[in-house]
This record gives structure tokens, sequence and C-alpha cells, in this order.
């Protein structure tokens, strides 16, 4: 499905949404607090069928208290992408978790929680990934300081 | 007076369970330095005796913080890093990250970049799997394929010397072209070493892969289906040798990959023999574009822009990818219309693909294990980045 | 026959009956360990290829410095290569690595992330800027990553070192000073300002005291007195 008729189906099917349009290619933003359900129909619906969740991250707005999580979906029946953006509040940092959904969110949601401190509702093992397990702070945040890291600008 | 004649088993048996071997499950520490390690992989096993019960792969030892490192360093800086990643295919690592800054900032690049780092790119992919051959064979036990696989990456390794300047580190595929021009006699190198890998590819399928033993240790050995490689985020030769034929390269071509004509392979069943001859196939395939593309590169300049202009990207958020030797290697990048990106995240193949051991080796033994991680291709500062 | 890079140390007599080889002790073991080192191949990113993997096949050759036989646990190994960065993670193993090789054990820093943190130097929260905040180390290779050919004239120059300085008398004692083990109360700063002192002492000439302190310069003298 080409990109126009990809956003016309999926509010069509999910009002909740609104299109992004900072991306290079079809995004949608979404609430926190409908997430669960409409990843679930992007993944359940035959038309759209988006089968593997390629990459998830987050981006640390800091000068607006917020993070944005970023989904990138792939259908593997049809061919077509999909982004999928969600802000949630920086203060409380607390997302639901995909990896009911797709597989590949369980360890990609451990890496953003190890790295930013956000913290996934409902997932089953949330345990640092990449730093110690008594590691202070999160390291890809914006106002992370460390003095052991020598920071140099040029 | 009566003797009483035991055997082991009942001496193993616990009464509880008659009938059935007593065993305790242990928890065994493949610690960062072992032999197949790869890197700096650390995997708890939890054991019943020498049947495994669960995986626990423990990552982080060589995690860099990379994608912090890329957040004060401008997108020409960022391709040296790139290198240090997956330095098996360190040029189409570079690759990934020209590619999405050029698409973003609107460059436009000509017919001649394109061929080359698609040349480059699979002469990479021949040397990559050439080097996890050798090592698959030394795991397994037979060391003389390392042996054979170095001496071929060492003759490819001199094409890039030549050119490039480096062995290993390239930092040659930059925003908005290639660093440096190829030789003249570029062409006719590159095609006696297409002909010295036919044959070397053969020499691998006699020696390794018409072996028995090898056989029966791939054959039927941690089957990974369809839907579980795409549900686990798969990629690159793992999810092809699942059944499903995803091939960037094929999908959405870029570079000069339209031009050539080659079959993506895939295989039926997903065990550990799908995944080592779905690569030996790769290699053929990628010697059959090399043969297609070497003859006749386009002219034209070798850089589209001048060499230090800054970069900007306008603001927004862009994502781009390209099929590494070991997957799909994405490059998302939030910029917040700088000369540094605001954000930028690498999606590894080998951090995806290394996932899928969890599911995969339940149930086998400790040597099935090595041979799926084997057959799996992890570089390890690939997950880590 | 493999590459010979020193002749046997010692006096080889020829008699009637056979030759006697006249040494010392210290001069035949150092010799015997320096031509049979035993990597240790701890290699955690890029320069495990080249030094570890690159260096043992058939194009450059370790054999041929007798160094092939690469261990993968410490407690068979004397030499501990290090190939590749070194994170906050990995070092305590490091460290346990090190301290299970048996003496006496030397170390090389090969890459520029085991000498100096490399590339990721600055804007890292995890490296270990260089190996030599864990381990004392022996020989660095620079490089990112070194040719094989450069590892082994940091192979070669350990062999050397091994043959002139550590003695079995002395285990752990270096003629050569290593920034890592440097003795309390001296900082690189002070042998950096003894060096340029030396330098200049050794470099500055005097022409007048020079051209008369020449033993033709009395003869010279003679001979325009004279006349």
């Amino acid at each position: 499905m080409d990109a126009e008729k990809l956003i016309y189906t999926i509010i069509a099917l999910q009002p909740a949404c609104r299109v992004k349009d900072q991306a290079d290619r079809p995004a949608i933003e979404v609430a926190a607090d409908n997430l669960p359900e409409i990843m679930e129909t992007l993944r359940n619906d035959d038309r759209l069928s988006f089968d593997m969740l390629l990459d998830h991250t987050a981006i640390d707005h800091e000068p607006v208290a917020k993070f944005e999580l970023v989904y990138n979906l792939y259908s593997t029946l049809h061919g077509h992408y999909l982004m999928v953006t969600c802000d949630i509040d920086r203060q409380t940092a607390l997302a639901p978790t995909m990896s009911m959904i797709w597989s590949a969110a369980h360890w990609q949601e451990r890496e953003i929680y190890d790295l930013f401190g956000i913290r996934y509702e409902g997932h089953p093992d949330l345990r640092r990934i990449f730093l110690e397990d008594d590691w202070q702070g999160h390291p890809l945040r914006k106002d992370y300081k460390d003095p052991d890291m020598l920071e140099f600008e040029k | 007076m009566t003797a009483i004649v035991r055997t082991l088993d009942d001496v193993l048996i616990a009464p509880a369970h008659p009938g059935r071997g007593a065993t305790q499950e242990y928890f065994l520490n493949m610690g960062p330095q072992h032999p197949i390690a790869h890197g700096s992989l650390r995997i708890i096993l939890l054991l019943d005796g020498e049947t495994i019960r669960k995986v626990i792969p423990v990552p982080g030892y060589v995690h860099r913080g990379i994608e912090k490192m890329c957040e004060h360093l401008n997108y020409r800086q960022i391709i040296h890093l790139t290198d240090r990643m997956d330095y098996l295919s360190a040029l189409m690592n570079n690759w990934a990250v020209a590619r999405t800054v050029e698409k973003a900032a609107g460059i436009e690049i000509n017919d001649r970049i394109e061929t080359i780092r698609t040349i480059m790119a699979e002469l990479q992919r021949i040397q990559s799997h050439a080097l996890w051959w050798g090592v698959l064979g030394m795991d397994l036990g037979a060391f003389t394929a390392f042996l054979y696989s170095f001496r071929d990456r060492e003759i490819i390794g001199e094409i890039f010397e030549e050119i490039i300047g480096a062995r290993l580190t390239m930092n040659y595929i930059q925003p908005g072209g290639v660093m440096y021009d190829i030789t003249p006699d570029f062409a006719d190198k590159v095609k006696k070493i297409l002909s010295y890998m036919k044959r070397m590819v053969e020499e691998y399928d006699t020696l390794l892969s018409g072996n028995v033993i090898l056989q029966e240790r791939l054959r039927g050995v941690g089957i990974l289906t369809q839907s579980r490689a795409i549900s686990l985020g798969c990629t690159g030769p793992v999810l092809r040798a699942s059944g499903f034929a995803y091939d960037l390269r094929k999908v959405e071509p870029y570079g000069a990959y339209e031009k050539a004509q080659f079959d993506v392979v895939v295989g039926t069943t997903g065990d550990c023999w799908d995944r080592y001859y779905v690569r030996i196939e790769e290699m053929r395939q990628s010697i059959r574009i090399i043969e297609q593309l070497i003859d006749d590169i386009p002219a034209g300049p070798t850089m589209v822009t001048k060499f230090n202009t800054k970069i900007k990207l306008p603001p927004g958020r862009y994502y781009n990818h390209v099929e590494t030797a070991r997957g799909v290697l994405g490059v998302f990048i939030y910029s917040d219309g700088g000369e540094k990106p605001y954000r930028l995240h690498f999606r590894s193949p080998s951090f995806n693909n290394m996932w899928a051991i969890t599911e995969i080796a339940p149930g086998w033994r400790i040597a099935d294990m090595i041979a799926i991680q084997s057959s799996l291709d992890l570089v390890i500062p690939d997950i880590d980045r | 026959m493999g590459l010979v890079t020193d002749r046997l140390p010692g006096l080889l007599e020829p008699l009637p009956g056979g030759s006697i080889l006249i040494t010392s002790i210290d001069a035949i073991i150092n010799w015997s360990r320096a031509n049979s080192l035993w990597p240790l191949a701890f290699g955690t990113k890029c320069c495990a290829i080249e030094m570890l993997m690159a260096t043992g096949a058939p194009h450059q050759d370790m054999a041929r410095f007798g160094a092939e036989v690469a261990r993968q646990t410490p407690r068979q190994a004397d030499l501990m290569v290090i190939a590749g960065a070194i994170v906050k993670k990995m070092a305590p193993r490091m460290r346990l690595l090190y301290e299970q090789m048996a003496e006496p054990r030397y170390v090389i820093a090969t890459g520029s992330c085991a000498i100096s943190g490399g590339p990721f130097m600055y804007n890292s929260y995890t490296i270990v800027r260089g190996a030599d905040e864990i381990v004392p180390v022996d020989v660095y290779v620079p490089g990112c990553p070194p040719r094989p050919e450069a590892f082994f004239w940091g192979l070669l120059t350990l062999q050397k070192m091994i043959k002139s300085g550590e003695s079995i008398r002395h285990p752990g004692v270096r003629k050569k000073p290593v920034l890592a083990a440097m003795p309390q109360g001296i900082t690189a700063d002070d042998i950096k300002q003894q060096l340029r002192v030396l330098l200049e002492k050794e470099n500055t000439i005097d022409i007048e005291h020079e051209a008369n302190n020449r033993s033709w310069a009395q003869k010279v003298d003679q001979w325009t007195q004279k006349s």
C-alpha cells in the first residue's frame, strides 16, 4: 500500500492517531493510553499486518520535558513501513510494553530502560542490559553527568 | 549371607522417581573469555546434566556508548565510529549512515559512486562470509578451515589496502561519495580475485559441507521457524534460512543492485544447516553480482560535495537501512536542524539475531549450542555498540 | 627451520666426542622463554581479528616467532595480548585473568583502544582509557588496528626485553620504565624533564672548548707559535 492509502486506512480504523509530518516515511503519532490497542490493530488487521518490529528507540526532548518513543514497523506480507511515535512524560517515564505483540520488543525495551530509564509496565524481565546492575543514572539522557566521561566538543 | 549386586543406575536413581536418573539443574557460566566467544559475550546456561534448559545472554562487555558519542560529532565524523561496530562489514556500516544522511539532506549521487560502493560492499560480504566459515569450522573442531579462509581473506584484503588504505576499519564511504578513487587496473585485479574465489568456494564445499560430521552436527539442530524469526526481529541469513525471502537488496534496491541479476538464497527448515548453506550460496551470488558490475563502471567524480562541507539535516526523523553480511543495519536520526544529530540510533542486526538463541537452544546439548551460536554469526561489538 | 632472530646465547666449544655450551643460566632461560611465548587470546573487538586471528593465519605467520600456541585459558598462557577496547564492565574480569596467569607474565597492549582509549577517548561513559590503568603493560603497539607486521615488531621488542631484562631471580622487575608501574614520587613529567636536560647536554657544542680540546689543537698551536 502506498503512503497515503496507508495513513487513510489507519486513521479510519483508529481515529485516535494523528499524522506526524516531520518524518521521511509514513508516520503517525499516538497517545500513550491508546498505544497497546493501536499496536494490536496494526499487527492483526489484514490490510496492515505489521508483523515485524524493526526498531524501537527513544528520544529525550529535555527542553519540553518529554520522552518520545519511536517504533519502526514493517509488514512482511505487504511490504510497507510505518513509523509510530508516542510522547510520554519525562518525570514519570512509564510506558506500556509491546513484548506481548512482538517478541523483539522484549529486548529492545530493556535497552531503552537501561539507557533512558523509561520503565515499561507489564514487561516480564525489566533489567539493565548493557551496564552493570548497580550503575547510577541513565546515560543517554541529556542531563546525564559523569565525572569519568571526558566531554569534548569541537 | 547374600551379596547384593548394584548397578550405577541404582546409585543414581532417586527412590522418588523410579526409572529416571536423578540430575540436578545448575548454572554454567560461559564467561566473556572463552574459546567460542566471538568477542566478549557472556552466556549463562541453566543445565540439566548436559541438556540446556535456559539460556541467559549477558551482553555489555564491549559497550562503548557510540550512540552518545555520535551526538557530539558531525555527520562526517560519525563514519569512523561505524567501522568499529560490525568490523567485518565495515563498508556496509559506513554506507548505512552515508545513505541516511544523503537521503535526508537531499544529496544526489551519481552512478559511479553507486557502482563502486556496490562492488566494495559485495567484496566485503565475501570476505565476511569467508571468515564466518573459517570460524565455524574452528568452533566445530576443524581448525584447517580457519587457515583456508584467512588465506582468502588476505587476498581480498589486498584490494582494499590498495584502494582504501586500510585492512579492517575502512572509513571509506562518506555522505557525498567515496573517499578515494579506484585505480585504473581495479577491474583486472578484481576479475582475477573472482575467478580465484569461485574455485575457493567450491573448495569450501568440498572441505566442510560434504563432511559427514559437520552434517550430523548441523542438520536438524536448532530449528527457528519463520513466524518466530519474524516476531523476534531476525534479519539477514538467519531469516532467509527460515524460509522468508527478505533481502533489502531485492526488496528496496539501493546502490547498483538493480542493474545486477542475482538470486535471493532461501532455506527451507531453519536449522543450522540451512543457515550454513545460505551463506555459502550467498558468497556465490556476491561473486555473480560483482561480475556483472565490474566491467562497466561509469565515469564521473567520486565525491559529489566538496570534501569538508558542513552537512546540515533539516529537522525531522529519518530512518534508512542497508543489508550487511549479518542482517539489516538501520540508522535512525532525529535532527533538530544542526550539524550534529540530536539522537542517532543504530538498529543493529546482531542484537536482534542474538536473542533467537534463547528460543532455539533449550533442549539441545552444549555441543549443539556451540553449533547454533556459530551459525547465527554474531559480532559482539555490533550487539553492544 | 624457522626465522632465526638471534644466535644461541653462549659459547659453543667443540671437543672431541661432542661440544660444550658455556652460558649463564639466566641467558639460556631468558632465551628459551622469549622464543616460546604462549599468548592469551584476550580479544574484545576489531583488533582481535588482526592481532590474534590474522597473525596466526598463513599470510602472516606468528609461528615463525614461536608464539602460535594461543591458549584461551590464562593458566596456560604467559603473554596477554590485549586486543580491543576495555570497558568498565570488563575491567575486573581482565584483572582477574591477569592475576590468574603464572609469573613470569608479560602484557602487550595492541591498538589505540588498549593504549589510551582510542577513538572512544572522549564522550564515552564506559571506556577505560588504556589497559595500563588495570594491568602493567610491557609493550605498546600503536595503530587502529595495527598491521600484523607492527604487532610482530612489538613481539620482537618484547623478546629483546626478556632476553636482556627479566630474569629468574627478579621476577616482575623490568629494566624499562613502564608508566603504569613507576615507583612512588616520580611522575612522567619528571622523566621528560630529565630526558630533556640530558638531550640538551649531549647536543650542545661549545665550539671554542671543543676546538681547544682536540688532540691536534696543541700541535697546531706549536706550529703557529713556531712561525
